[in-house]
Parts: C-alpha cells; sequence; structure tokens
C-alpha cells in the first residue's frame, strides 16, 4: 500500500539532539509535541492534586471533632470551595487531557494532534488559571468561598465584596477555553488523522471514549462561560441576569451551570473508562467484551447526561412535570452505565488474570464506581433525593463517582503508560502497598459520610452537631490513610523516574489482539511517534 | 508469588464484606421519620434498596468470584468469548425493566408530598445571612432567633423564602427540605405526629455561618399551641 512508505526524513532528529540544560527547558517550553505536552498536563496536573488533596486534609482535620479551629469559618469556606474547583477542574479534567494527549494519537497511528500550536496553548492556559484562582487566598477578602458550584446571590458583589469571585470567574475562564481549544483538538484528530485502515471501529476503546467526551465538552463547556460571563457582569457592570430585584434569578444560574456540570461529570469519567477498558482486556488475555455494546452505551450516556441536569435542582421548587423528566431520565441513565459495568464483568470472566497494579486499580474502580452508579439511581428519586440533598450522602456519592471512579482510573491509567512515558518501571510492591491504601483509605474516608448524610448533616459546613462525630473521625482516618498512600506515591514514582528499571516497548506482554499501537514503538516513542506510519488491516 | 495473589483475593473479599456491611448499616441509619412524608420517603428508600441491592450483590458478586477464579495459572488458557448478543440484550433490557418498576412508587410518593393538603395552620419562613425568621400571618405573629413552635398532628403548611442569598430549610425527621430562594416562594408542608424538640439545620450554602444557621422545631399539643399564641401576642 501506498500509506506504508509515508517516511518523514526528519523523524527522529530531535531525539538525537543533543542538549544542554538551557536547550532542555527552551524545549519544553517551546515544545508542540503532543507526547511532552501530555506529560506536562500530568506534571501540572499532579501539582494541583496535591494542593487540592492537602485542601481536604485541612477540611478532614477540622472536621475531625465538633467546635475546632483548625480553621476559621470564612477560610474553611474558600479552603472548601477551592477544594472542588481545583480537583474537577485542575486535576480531573486536564490529568485526562493529559494521558489523552499522549497516548490516543499513538493509538490511531497519527504523528501528533491536528493542530499541535493550539495543543501547547491549551496547556499553557492552564497555569495562570489555576494560580488566578489560588492568588485569592493572599487577597483581601480571601479567595471564592461559594463552593465549586457558586450559586448567586452568594456569589453577588454585595455578598462576595473581595476580588475572590472575580479571580475564580476568570480562572474558570481561562480553563474553560483551555477545554474547549482542547476538545476541537481532540475531535479533529480523531476524525481525521488516523492511520490507513483504522477505521472509526477498529479504533481501541479509549478512543471512541475520548472522542465522545470532547464532544460533550464542545456543546456543554461553551454554556458555562455563557453563564460565567453573566455572573462576571452582574458583578462588575451592574447587570441583572441573577439579580430578583432586576427581574433577574438566581435559579437560572443553577440551571445554566448544571446544564454544564452534570455533563462534566461524564467528562470527569468517560475517560477513565477508557484506560479502564484498555487495562481490562490487557491483565485478563481476554478481548474486550462487546465493544460495539460498549461504544453505543458510551454514546448513549454522553446524550443522556445532558437531559438530566435538573436532578441537581429537585429541592429548588422546580415545576412538577419537569422533576418527573429529570427524575426519569436519570434513572435512565443506569442503563448504559450497567452496560459498560457488565460488559467489564464479561471481559474478566474465564480470563487469565495478571495482578499489576494496573489491574488492581481497575478492578478496584469496578468495585468503588458500582456503588457511586447504585446511589445515583436512589438520588434519582426525588422524595429520596430531597431528603439527601445538600447532605454528606451526596458527598459520599459523589466521591464514589469522581474518586472511586475517576481518580481510580487516573491511576490505574498512570501505572499502566508509566513505562511507556517514562522508559522506566516503576516499583511493583509498593504499588500494590499503594493501592490497598487507597482502596481501604477510600471506603473508610467516603463510606461513613453516607451514614451522616442518611442522619441529616449538611454538605460545607465548617462544625457540626455532635450526633455526627462518630461518622466523621472515621472519615478523618480514612483521610489520613490517603494521604499516607499518596505519598508513598510520590516517592515511588520519582524514584523510579530516576533509577527504576529500564522498560522495554511492551513491558505488559500484551497478547497481539490486544496490543495497540503505543506498545509496538519504543518507551518512550521517538518523536513523531512512527518512523513509518502503520497500517492497520 | 502464589501466596501473594492469594492475599490479594482475601483482601479484596475483606474488602467488599466490609462495604456490604457498610451498606448495611445504613438500613438503621435513615432518621427517626416523625411525619407521614417522611414515613413515605424512608419506605421508598427501601423499595430503591430492595430493588438496587440485587444488581449491587450480583456486581460485585461476579467481580470477586471472577478475583478469585480467574487468576493466571500456567497451563490454563483464558477465554477467547468477546460478544454475545442476546446476553447483551438480557443485561440491558431487565436494567431498563427495574427502572421503570422503581419509578411507580418513586411518582406515587413524589404527587403524595407535592399536593400540600388544606392546611390547619399557615407559616412563612424566611431565611436570612444566618437565621431565620418565622411569620404567623394568621395569628399576626412574627418573630427570629427562636424555635419555631406548631402543633402536633395538624397539618402546616409553610412558604419558604429568603431575603439575601439562597438558604435551604431542612429538617432530617420532617422529610422536608425546600430551598428560600429570593425573589420566589416555594411550598411545603408537614404534619409532625409525636410533641418533641427536633432539629435541623439550613442546607444550602450561604456564607460565612452556614454551618451555624441551625433550626429548632419544638412540637406542642394543640393546646399548649393555643397558650403560646396567647402568650406570644401578648408580650408582641
Amino acid at each position: 500500500m501506498e500509506a506504508g512508505t509515508l517516511t518523514r526524513p526528519h523523524a527522529g532528529v530531535h531525539a538525537e539532539h543533543k542538549a544542554g540544560l538551557r536547550s532542555t527547558i527552551l524545549d519544553w517550553l517551546l515544545t508542540t509535541d503532543h507526547k511532552k505536552i501530555g506529560v506536562m498536563y500530568i506534571w501540572l496536573a499532579f501539582s494541583f492534586f496535591a494542593i487540592a488533596g492537602v485542601f481536604a486534609l485541612v477540611m478532614r482535620a477540622q472536621l475531625s471533632a465538633p467546635g475546632l479551629h483548625v480553621l476559621r469559618p470564612d477560610v474553611y469556606n474558600q479552603i472548601m470551595s477551592l477544594h472542588g474547583t481545583f480537583m474537577i477542574f485542575f486535576w480531573t479534567i486536564p490529568i485526562m487531557a493529559g494521558i489523552g494527549n499522549y497516548v490516543v494519537p499513538i493509538q490511531i497511528g497519527a504523528r501528533d494532534m491536528a493542530f499541535p500550536r493550539v495543543n501547547a496553548f491549551s496547556f499553557w492556559l492552564l497555569i495562570p488559571a489555576g494560580l488566578l484562582m489560588l492568588s485569592g487566598l493572599w487577597l483581601q477578602g480571601g479567595a471564592a468561598a461559594a463552593g465549586w458550584t457558586g450559586y448567586p446571590p452568594l456569589t453577588d458583589r454585595q455578598y462576595s465584596p473581595g476580588p475572590g469571585v472575580d479571580l475564580w470567574i476568570l480562572g474558570l475562564h481561562l480553563a474553560g477555553m483551555a477545554s474547549i481549544l482542547g476538545a476541537i483538538n481532540f475531535v479533529v484528530t480523531i476524525l481525521n488523522l488516523r492511520a490507513p485502515g483504522m477505521t472509526m471501529m477498529k479504533m481501541p476503546m479509549l478512543c471512541w471514549n475520548v472522542l465522545i467526551t470532547q464532544s460533550i465538552i464542545l456543546v456543554a463547556t461553551p454554556v458555562l462561560a455563557g453563564a460565567l460571563t453573566m455572573l462576571l457582569t452582574d458583578r462588575m457592570f451592574g447587570t441583572g441576569f441573577f439579580h430578583p430585584s432586576a427581574g433577574g434569578d438566581p435559579v437560572l444560574w443553577q440551571h445554566l451551570f448544571w446544564f454544564y456540570s452534570h455533563p462534566a461529570v461524564y467528562i470527569m469519567v468517560l475517560p477513565g473508562m477508557g484506560f479502564v477498558s484498555q487495562i481490562l482486556p490487557a491483565f485478563s488475555s481476554k478481548r474486550l467484551f462487546g465493544y460495539k455494546g460498549m461504544v453505543l452505551a458510551t454514546a448513549g450516556i454522553g446524550f443522556i447526561g445532558f437531559l438530566v441536569w435538573g436532578h441537581h435542582m429537585f429541592a429548588t421548587g422546580m415545576d412538577p412535570g419537569l422533576r418527573r423528566f429529570f427524575s426519569f431520565a436519570s434513572m435512565v441513565i443506569a442503563v448504559p452505565t450497567g452496560i459498560k459495568i457488565w460488559s467489564w464483568l464479561a471481559t474478566v470472566w474465564g480470563g487469565s488474570i495478571r495482578f499489576r497494579t494496573p489491574m488492581l486499580y481497575g478492578l478496584g474502580f469496578i468495585a468503588l464506581f458500582t456503588i457511586g452508579g447504585i446511589t445515583g439511581v436512589w438520588l434519582a428519586l426525588v422524595p429520596f433525593d430531597v431528603q439527601v440533598h445538600d447532605t454528606y450522602f451526596v458527598v459520599a456519592h459523589l466521591h464514589y463517582v469522581l474518586f472511586g471512579g475517576s481518580l481510580m482510573s487516573i491511576f490505574a491509567g498512570i501505572y499502566y503508560w508509566f513505562p511507556k512515558m517514562s522508559g522506566r518501571m516503576y516499583n511493583e510492591f509498593w504499588g500494590k502497598v499503594q493501592f490497598w491504601l487507597v482502596f481501604i483509605g477510600m471506603n473508610l474516608t467516603f463510606m461513613p459520610m453516607h451514614m451522616a448524610g442518611m442522619l441529616g448533616m449538611p454538605r460545607r459546613i465548617y462544625t457540626y452537631q455532635p450526633q455526627f462525630t462518630i461518622w466523621n473521625q472515621i472519615a478523618s482516618v480514612g483521610a489520613a490513610v490517603l494521604g499516607v498512600a499518596m505519598l508513598i506515591f510520590t516517592i515511588n514514582m520519582l524514584y523510579s523516574l530516576a533509577r527504576g528499571k529500564r522498560a522495554p516497548a511492551d513491558p505488559w506482554d500484551h497478547d497481539e489482539f490486544n496490543k495497540t499501537l503505543e506498545w509496538k514503538v519504543s518507551s518512550p516513542p521517538p518523536a513523531e511517534n512512527f518512523h513509518t506510519l502503520p497500517v492497520i488491516r | 508469588m502464589t501466596r501473594f495473589r492469594r492475599t490479594h483475593a482475601i483482601a479484596l473479599a475483606i474488602g467488599l464484606l466490609a462495604l456490604l456491611g457498610g451498606v448495611g448499616t445504613a438500613w438503621a441509619w435513615l432518621v427517626n421519620p416523625v411525619t407521614p412524608v417522611a414515613h413515605e420517603v424512608r419506605d421508598l428508600w427501601y423499595k430503591a434498596v430492595g430493588v438496587t441491592m440485587f444488581f449491587f450483590v450480583l456486581a460485585e458478586g461476579i467481580l470477586l468470584v471472577a478475583v478469585l477464579k480467574f487468576r493466571a495459572k500456567p497451563g490454563v488458557a483464558p477465554a477467547t468469548f468477546h460478544e454475545n448478543i442476546k446476553l447483551e440484550l438480557v443485561w440491558t433490557a431487565i436494567p431498563a425493566l427495574a427502572m421503570v418498576i422503581l419509578a411507580g412508587p418513586a411518582f406515587s410518593t413524589l404527587k403524595y408530598l407535592e399536593t400540600v393538603p388544606k392546611s390547619d395552620l399557615t407559616i412563612e419562613i424566611v431565611g436570612h445571612q444566618w437565621f431565620w425568621e418565622y411569620r404567623y400571618p394568621g395569628q399576626g405573629i412574627v418573630f427570629a432567633n427562636e424555635p419555631l413552635v406548631i402543633p402536633a398532628n395538624k397539618i402546616v403548611a409553610a412558604d419558604v423564602t429568603s431575603i439575601d442569598v439562597v438558604h435551604s430549610w431542612f429538617m432530617p425527621e420532617f422529610g422536608v427540605k425546600m430551598d428560600a430562594n429570593p425573589g420566589r416562594v416555594n411550598h411545603t408542608w408537614f404534619q409532625v405526629e409525636r410533641p418533641g424538640t427536633y432539629r435541623g439545620q439550613c442546607a444550602e450554602l450561604c456564607g460565612v455561618l452556614h454551618g451555624d444557621m441551625l433550626i429548632t422545631v419544638q412540637v406542642v399539643t394543640p393546646e399548649e399551641f393555643e397558650r403560646w399564641i396567647e402568650q406570644k401576642k401578648k408580650g408582641a
């Protein structure tokens, strides 16, 4: 075939370039290579994760007994708001973009993303975005303190007079812009740059998940940008979109916000489901069960995900007909989610399972995400939702989805592709120890929150009534375990980056049918990925 | 190496059992309902648990068995199946059916709690940063920062709103949570079965002292309530 001879004479030139420190730094600063950008995304996301994680630990210290004064109430609200915002916009979304950036172009047999400079621009936007938002902590009036949801009128100038909320809005705007540009880039790349013979239905599952995720971003994120702009003009220029006194309505914000932020849950979990869909077959020595069904289910989740935002608003006094619509749509989304879970179980069933760290995380993902899915069905039932809405039950539910789901899958992906990205192996023993600490610590932290919420403990409170004490103490112990686990992870990975054993092209000994293209090139892959573009039959 | 894997499997089993135990204890913990609505909510939750536990146990059970049974062993080849349309249709249809079945009780409970019956007493609840104001328009009483007093076994209709930011009036044992939105009035109702003192608190982040915006409701006998009204009128 023609395509088999598409060799680029200059491929590999960069790799041979002998670099001093100065040119190494310049190389990273100016790079448009999707792999380097992916790696930078991962470093940046882990840095923000560390900050947001410390915020979480400080909150758990404050809540380890009622009536403590570790944090002042106003500072608690800032820390709590930044924890949520950072975990979502500066950890989960960017790290998935980072892993996707690294892996997807190789998996589809491309040399880079479609728009390499736009790709670099997306990444570099995230640093000022995060710093803007954090800077509020050192300014008069503090950082934004209205939760990651930023409901007006609390975020209006009258009730949040300092610059914190403005910085929060601008930070989100930049992060949103990065997301939208990235989405255009991913969609164009996957649709247009696939190697000869790589039809859509031959793409690895991860590519489908990324394609669908990025399509969701393309539709949803501009709506958030619009809502943020309205909030900003309310604060800055005296418009009244969300002011009842000016004919506006604060509930409008909630509609616009959740129109983005419910699909955002799928933005945060679908790429991770893609990682798991690669890892479970790889370590079971089986093909992914029901590929077509998986693709359809993922697309279904992406579509129905736009029809359920109202379930965040059942207690706002919503129209009864709408309540029923959003309720039933939210229950329906359990069906495609179920298809994915059953298909993963069928993938593992009958396999030859090798319990390496990525696999442990993949299996842990199924175990924990299922719990988040079950409580999600309960929350779709309006009367039960109203009972536990805005309590710790919801905090527990969302952490089973975003920690048990997203974070477990991210760690699965990081362990899985670490040898590919760094060219070195991590320490397997400490990887496993870390998995078990995370698995146990996660359940210790978040399971008791279900009980506290059912007993009536509201979320986002800086201290609590004595009847909630025991559940909070267990949660705080769990959080400490998670902190230790993350330290172990950091040491393991940093040590392995410097001293780890050299990784071969395919350190996991994939079966031929599971060997996606990234495992057929060296670890790390050469510049522009392929000396000769692959042809898929 | 085998011993190592076995430890993993045992640990996973213990972990899953602990999870099940955790979910199990949750059964006991949906507060003590003291209104007809709260009873309905708890009954609905039991039904939801009943329906979803089947899928939960099935999924976690299959996972556990797979982990224990299908460890890679030398000489044992992995299975090769990777699709089965019938099976896929079944695991699409059965959960879908379960959701339709669950929607029945969910919607009837919803109808029950949405329909405010003819009330014996109407009150207005107004959220402020960071206290609650209560008004009894029929009796001409207004006060703030004190417990709400209502008669037992009477139907109380409440109009909920806010003067500043969004608050939420949340009484766990009543099964009542209603957002207090500025510029809107929401309606809810409750009929408390037993006299006593009940506690709740604001459930929507409303600023610095959100955590201190507590609610106390004193439920008294109708006779005591009449006396309290008279006293309150004189006092005002």
